[in-house]
């Protein structure tokens, strides 16, 4: 059974099948969507079970698409990917379930949902670099479309630059894979990785494209402007696969690309790299205390915590210890998944307060703790797990990272500051929000609803697991990152 | 003699069509002078595939039955039936409107002189056919704005066929022979290869829309009606672009064309695009856009005989521009010719919202759509060929090319102000039906783009 190609395109044929229906009401949408996401979450599980091999992809499906130029349809896994497949499965499925309460051309929303699922399991699981290529932009459109027509009330601005932006961060990345496939003749990526075709000035010109594309993407320092105006203008569920799967795009193509096909230029460059993460961690912690609006604050602790992923990237790059390169990765990749979990968490909670509130200033809240407790201690507890508390999903993989960072590069460590800053941050966003007086203006604040604690719970739930009991996921990529060819 | 013509039945059956359209409209039936075009253009489509993988000429090399010829056909063709169709939807019931029919048809016979010609003679022969016809089919209004742009489009067409012909006399001179195939004597020699490039340059590149011979396209695309300018934006360009094709790959690379051609396509991209940002008249704004348009079919040229992924390139993207253009200046047919009247057409029309979205987002080259396809052929032929900046200055006017087609895209889906009843009618089905296969091929054959030539 091709569970990859399946789990991939079900989405997208949700969709279509969709657009066939005669009756399109919001409810069969809605219906539509949560059933489709449901069952490719499903998948996602069966394709867990079957497992990764080490050193290499495991699950190859693979397919002629334009043999005269060696691009082919070619997916499969290995432990980078695997984790962040099942993310995307579980943020899209619980999208799902939270977006059934949008009337406003529910069909469309949906399909748009359907397609950027699709677009975001495609981009993690190719191995092809066009049909990566193909995945990565189709995303990009999806989300437009989805920000300009469902976002709040500067939609139009936000989307706009996000388009511009990413379509002219993306397009060097094109230039970079052009480069790879007329020096091996062929787009499988399997090939660049094991035998990095470019070398010397070349493979620098290919990783400062590709480096700037997925900096753009993660974001990282200084090309991360366009985030914190998309954030805050998307829909919620947009903002959560924005912040849980998009930005990973980033870091995955840093890993994939960057570091396994073009490695010697990569080392070379390691210093700069790791100085990006550095900065883009501190940057994004201090600009985040500096916002009063909850949903821009998130968006800069995003820039944060993807500082550090890029962070354990360059160190493993750097370090010539293979026990430290694997920790060094086996951290950034976990760090990939809790940002997932903890930022779609919050998210989805900032969503929910502004659908009773209409506001997201926090200056605006107070004392909410009381009224609406399921909100109130779901936000504290993932606000602890966002600024790294031990127990919680970031703890092990900041742990990790900081610790391949302190044995490789000690200067680097002068991040670590971003997390007492970023302690700072959230205290003083829960204190505002949830402690001090009560402001009587939402004395008829509702708790969470079945569905929206439906949505939230299994959040938490996974959170504490990583948090307490982080072996199984790490296992899963430990294996792969042991025996990373680069 | 019966082996040169077998070849030839394509172009044969094209101009019985047309001698009987001109039969049909002397009897005043116009919808019989359409059929007659439409079960032509088919017969000469479907006759062109059993000879598509010929490599071989015909009347003593004169004129060429290969690849590139082929898949002209093949796009200028169908291409042309859509075309007809558009107009139907535009002008029946009309006076002359069947005269307008054969007229198109006879310009298309003479693309596909332009795209198979293997011979100054032929080139030329092909450029005045396309040229008298263009020049009747954008005065067809008899308004003040037609008869202005016709008269641009054929005093532009004058003289610059005319500094071809001159031009091309030099080749003739330096080679003794009006074969294309006979242009490699003259490597090494100077200037001569020079007159012969400037001359063609200035013929095919004022046919292509190239700058700086583009000024009549959007007059006379804005003068003309929609779907005439529809036509003359795809079939005669792509025409040209394939003629560019056949007289450069033989042209010797030591005459240093290829730097030229990708100046030329530097900047015409980028002017196309910076100017259609400014431009509040959608025809125009299209227009512009084809102008830049035809800066990327460069690059595949610039790349002729160092990558083999040139003329596959040339021939993908043709394919797909068709496709696009065609669709998206039968969208304008619906909505107006207004960049105002974009506002909330795709709210009102779901189905032709997406449509027209997919045309724009091609034709920036977005995946997984058919002009992403030709664009990834052309970057990487023209990176190939060593010509790294030009890719770089393409990859770059897809970023503009995204703020112009956004212009289009954004007030689609902003609320309409107010529902005037004049939209509101269904559009003509010939129009839908347009939309429908053009839209298919925008968005389908992204995915089977393996079957196409390579």
């Amino acid at each position: 059974m091709p569970l990859l190609t399946l789990a991939t395109f079900l989405p997208i044929l949700g969709g279509l099948a969709l657009i066939a229906l005669p009756n399109r009401s919001a409810r069969v949408a809605h219906g539509m969507s949560i059933a489709v996401t449901g069952v490719v979450f499903m998948l996602t599980l069966v394709i867990w079970s079957r497992g990764t091999v080490a050193g290499g992809f495991a699950q190859i499906e693979e397919l002629a698409w334009i043999p005269a130029i060696g691009a082919a349809y070619r997916l499969g896994l290995d432990g980078l990917s695997l984790p962040l497949v099942l993310l995307t499965s579980l943020l899209f499925f619980l999208s799902a379930i939270y977006s059934a309460r949008i009337s406003d051309r529910a069909p469309s929303y949906v399909v748009l949902m359907l397609m950027l699922e699709t677009a975001a399991l495609g981009t993690f699981m190719a191995l092809d670099g066009l049909l990566f290529y193909v995945f990565f932009e189709v995303s990009l459109v999806g989300m437009y479309f989805m920000i300009a027509g469902w976002g709040y009330e500067d939609r139009q601005r936000a989307a706009l630059m996000f388009f511009i932006y990413t379509l002219l961060g993306s397009l060097p990345l094109l230039l970079a894979i052009i480069g790879l496939y007329l020096s091996s003749g062929t787009f499988d990526m399997r090939v660049w990785i094991d035998m990095p075709p470019l070398t010397g000035i070349a493979a620098m010109l290919a990783l400062i494209a590709m480096l700037f594309t997925f900096a753009v993407k993660i974001p990282a320092f200084p090309v991360h402007t366009w985030l914190p105006a998309a954030h805050v203008q998307a829909p919620t569920a947009g903002s959560v696969i924005l912040a849980g799967v998009m930005l990973k795009f980033g870091t995955y193509g840093l890993v994939r690309f960057a570091l396994q096909m073009t490695p010697e230029a990569f080392a070379q460059a390691g210093q700069v790299i790791l100085a990006v993460g550095v900065v883009s961690a501190l940057y994004g912690a201090f600009a985040a205390l500096a916002q009063s609006d909850l949903k821009k604050m998130i968006a800069y602790t995003s820039i944060n915590h993807m500082g550090y992923v890029v962070m354990g990237v360059a160190v493993a790059a750097l370090t010539v210890d293979l026990r430290i390169r694997t920790i060094a990765l086996d951290g950034a990749t976990l760090q990939m998944v809790s940002h997932g979990l903890v930022t779609g968490a919050l998210f989805f909670l900032l969503g929910m307060l502004q659908d009773r509130a209409h506001s997201r200033d926090m200056s605006e809240f107070g004392g909410l703790l009381g009224r609406v407790p399921w909100l109130g201690w779901s936000f504290i507890l993932m606000a602890f797990a966002s600024l790294g508390l031990p127990g919680l999903a970031h703890f092990p993989a900041e742990f990790q990272v900081f610790l391949a960072t302190l044995n490789t590069a000690p200067w680097a460590i002068i991040a670590i500051l971003a997390i007492v800053v970023t302690a700072g941050l959230y205290l003083r966003a829960i204190a505002a929000v949830f402690l001090g007086s009560e402001n009587e203006k939402w004395l008829e604040m509702r708790d969470l609803d079945r569905r929206e604690k439906l949505v939230i719970v299994p959040l938490l739930i996974l959170t504490v697991l990583v948090g307490v009991a982080p072996s199984w996921l790490i296992n899963m990529i430990h294996t792969t990152m042991e025996s990373l060819s680069f | 003699m019966e082996r040169d013509l077998s070849f030839l039945i394509p172009e044969l059956l094209l101009s019985s069509a047309a001698m009987l359209m001109i039969v049909a409209e002397m009897m005043r039936a116009a919808r019989l002078a359409l059929v007659i075009g439409l079960v032509g253009l088919a017969a000469a489509t479907l006759l062109t595939l059993p000879m598509l993988h010929a490599d071989t000429t015909v009347f003593s090399g004169t004129y060429r039955i290969d690849l590139i010829s082929g898949w002209a056909k093949l796009i200028l063709l169908p291409g042309t039936a859509l075309a007809l169709l558009m107009v139907r939807a535009e002008i029946a019931g009309q006076d002359r409107e069947g005269s307008v029919y054969a007229l198109i048809c006879l310009v298309t016979l003479g693309a596909l002189m332009l795209a198979g010609g293997g011979d100054i003679m032929v080139l030329v022969l092909g450029v005045v056919l396309t040229g008298l016809g263009s020049f009747a089919l954008v005065a067809f209004p008899r308004d003040d704005a037609a008869t202005e742009a016709a008269m641009k489009y054929l005093v532009f067409g004058a003289v610059t066929g005319s500094v071809m012909i001159y031009g091309l006399t030099f080749w003739f001179g330096g080679v003794g022979s009006t074969l294309f195939s006979e242009l490699g004597a003259l490597d090494g020699k100077p200037l001569i290869p020079t007159a012969g490039l400037v001359a063609v340059i200035i013929g095919l590149g004022y046919k292509a829309a190239l700058v700086p011979f583009h000024f009549w396209a959007p007059d006379a695309y804005d003068g003309a009606p929609v779907s005439i300018a529809a036509y003359l934006s795809v079939i005669t360009k792509l025409a040209a672009i394939f003629a560019f094709t056949q007289v450069l790959r033989d042209l010797p690379t030591s005459s240093g064309w290829p730097l030229v051609i990708a100046v030329i396509s530097a900047v015409t991209m980028t002017y196309g695009y910076l100017t259609a940002l400014v431009q509040t008249n959608l025809v125009r704004l299209i227009a512009y856009c084809s102008i830049a348009q035809s800066g990327y079919f460069m690059l595949g040229i610039v790349a002729l005989g160092a990558s083999s992924l040139a003329v596959p390139g040339l021939i993908v993207l043709g394919a797909a521009y068709a496709a696009m253009n065609l669709g998206a200046f039968a969208v304008v047919m619906i909505s107006g010719r207004s960049l105002d009247d974009m506002r909330g057409f795709g709210r009102k029309r779901p189905v032709m919202g997406v449509a027209m979205v997919s045309f724009l987002l091609s034709l920036i080259g977005i995946p997984p759509l058919f002009g992403f396809v030709g664009k990834v052929y052309l970057f990487t032929a023209a990176i190939e060929a060593g010509f790294v900046w030009l890719a770089v200055i393409g990859i770059l006017n897809s970023v503009l090319a995204l703020g112009v087609y956004l212009r289009i895209i954004v007030p689609m889906y902003q609320p309409a102000q107010d529902i005037d009843e004049s939209s509101e009618k269904s559009p003509h089905p010939a129009l839908v039906a347009v939309i429908g296969i053009t839209a298919l091929v925008t968005l389908g054959v992204g995915f089977l783009a393996g079957f196409l030539p390579a």
